[in-house]
């Protein structure tokens, strides 16, 4: 052996405190060092349970590639498997998130017109949230509803990851459109508050009517902000219009807050 | 005995349909079986018993908690176990890791603890040969027990089964049927079914439901001598009766009010059955 156990993760391994991933390392070396086993049996718990505690993390399977990722980021390992179970965390979506923003940004780079880039991109996070809950496309939703966990609180632990990875990547197509300073931004705010509006209107609407209309609304408000268009920007672009994104935002994250109860209770077809 | 679980008057409504219609029940500790056509509220009244759906009135409590109250529902919530009528898997997990997925909704957030339990509920499920596989490499009937042993989690009081042995072969189904016995005993168990054979063999007691009512309410051998005395065999399917049926000895079996003479035949728990549900179509 090139390499042992130190001694503190050890003590912290046999009273369970060992966190991953430094928790893998010591089980993988304890399996084949005697050495480390024989301090580990000095320094706590019974020698017997020590080896149950090593039996039962040698079952448990290696974590995906994300999860690995997850947990080596610093997020929680029982954190990291609920958001591995997120459905639109998966690479079909983010494949799809990046194949829209890549055509988006060509469009823009092809035509000059940012506008195409701009009204797509708040319209990703959107359905990236909508569809990372709810009885539709998450198999376990039953199951979920019904333990201990608050909806809620699963709600926003995947919509803060969702959010996260759709504004990272949203970010990254940004940077592919230089030249337009804080005007490649403009889809920030409006991403905000249409993820929040869909998710405040989806505990009444339900998680596929609520996203639907507010992303027709979007749709809708530019549409009309084109056929009345004065300047070069379209409305929801200029600093007034983003001002009243941010309203929106804020509005919706209050009313969210407000229903968080009813996240709490199954959303779909009862019978 | 202290009930598990206690509801009066549950209702709930659907537009025009009364999925459930002022619905008591008292639940004690064993395997309840509750039986009923499609449609009859069954998953209805499962879902509500396990705090997915609030119902429209009446009220309820499992183990003393009431779920009305957010802090009642989560208390719930840590004391029951629930198999929906179609468990959901992600595709790429394992059994250890999907099972580990539920233990952390419900609460096991110390790795360690946690992986010693989902290890103890692959075993009890005799999965754990199969714990790396992917699920959905899995034949019907290991899928489950998997279910089955997320259910199981953290030793629930009460066990909610919506159907769990439909789409199981006969061989699957009898596994099961063993492992729903084993996690009967101690606990409150409700396992909704269309097999009167799953409550021949599992149930102390049953509970059939129509048209978002309980029909009847007792034993298995109670709800088989409702038809004492109205059950009998012809050669031909007798036009008087509620049902009848080919049997394989090429004779009918006929379920209603015998004619004068009938040949008599011992009552099976399925003619209990259909005689009830019968009796609720009149009486609707």
């Amino acid at each position: 052996m090139t390499w042992h156990v130190d001694a503190e993760d050890l003590r912290a391994y046999s009273q369970g405190e060992l966190s991953p991933p430094a928790l893998w390392s010591a089980d993988t070396h304890l399996v084949d060092c005697a050495e480390c086993r024989a301090v580990l049996a000095e320094v706590g718990e019974s020698v017997d349970a020590a080896w149950e505690r090593l039996d039962a993390e040698l079952d448990a399977p290696r974590p995906g590639l994300f999860e690995r990722l997850l947990v080596r980021a610093g997020v929680a390992d029982h954190t990291a498997r609920l958001l591995a179970a997120t459905p639109v965390l998966r690479r079909s979506w983010l494949g799809a998130v990046v194949a829209v923003l890549v055509m988006s940004v060509l469009a823009a780079q092809s035509t000059g017109s940012v506008t195409l880039f701009l009204a797509l991109a708040p319209l990703l996070p959107l359905a990236g949230v909508a569809l990372s809950y709810g009885p539709v496309l998450d198999p376990t939703y039953e199951m979920a509803v019904v333990s201990p966990m608050h909806g809620f609180r699963l709600l926003m632990i995947r919509t803060v990851a969702v959010l996260a990875a759709g504004l990272a990547l949203g970010g990254l197509a940004t940077l592919a459109l230089p030249g337009l300073g804080l005007r490649a931004l403009a889809w920030l705010l409006p991403a905000l508050a249409l993820t929040s509006a869909g998710l405040a209107l989806s505990a009444r609407l339900g998680p596929v009517l609520a996203p639907a209309l507010v992303g027709g609304a979007w749709v809708g408000l530019l549409v009309v902000a084109d056929a009345v268009q004065a300047g070069s920007t379209l409305l929801p672009f200029t600093a007034a219009g983003q001002g009243v994104a941010a309203a929106v935002a804020a509005l919706a994250g209050g009313l969210l807050f407000l229903v968080r109860d009813r996240f709490d209770r199954f959303q779909g077809s009862a019978a | 005995m202290t009930p598990t679980v206690s509801a009066s008057g549950l209702s709930l409504r659907y537009g025009g349909t009364h999925a459930l219609d002022d619905v008591s029940l008292r639940l004690t500790p064993g395997v309840t079986g509750l039986i009923g056509p499609n449609g009859a509220g069954k998953t209805t009244l499962l879902r509500v018993l396990a705090t997915a759906l609030p119902a429209d009135g009446g009220a309820f409590t499992v183990l003393g908690q009431d779920p009305a109250t957010s802090a009642g529902r989560q208390e719930v919530r840590r004391a029951l176990g629930y198999l929906p009528q179609t468990p959901g898997f992600h595709p790429d997990f394992t059994p250890f890791e999907f099972v580990d997925y539920v233990a952390i909704l419900k609460e096991l957030t110390d790795r360690g603890a946690r992986h010693r339990e989902v290890r103890r509920l692959l075993e009890q499920v005799d999965l754990g040969e199969v714990r790396g596989k992917r699920i959905k490499k899995l034949s019907g009937g290991m899928r489950q027990r998997v279910a089955l042993a997320a259910a199981l989690i953290g030793d629930p009081g009460f066990l909610v089964l919506d159907e769990p042995t439909v789409g199981l072969d006969p061989e699957q189904r009898m596994r099961f049927r063993e492992l729903i016995a084993q996690a009967g005993e101690g606990r409150t168990v409700l396992l909704s079914t269309h097999q009167t054979e799953d409550v021949a063999m599992l149930c102390h007691r049953v509970l059939v439901m129509a048209g978002g009512r309980i029909r009847f309410d007792g034993t298995p051998a109670e709800l088989t001598a409702r038809a004492a005395g109205r059950v009998w065999s012809s050669t031909e399917r007798d036009p008087g009766a509620k049902a009848g049926w080919r049997t394989g000895t090429g004779s009918f079996r006929n379920v209603g009010l015998p004619p004068v003479g009938a040949d008599l035949l011992e009552p099976t728990l399925e003619d209990g059955y259909l005689l009830t549900l019968d009796e609720a179509e009149v009486s609707a």
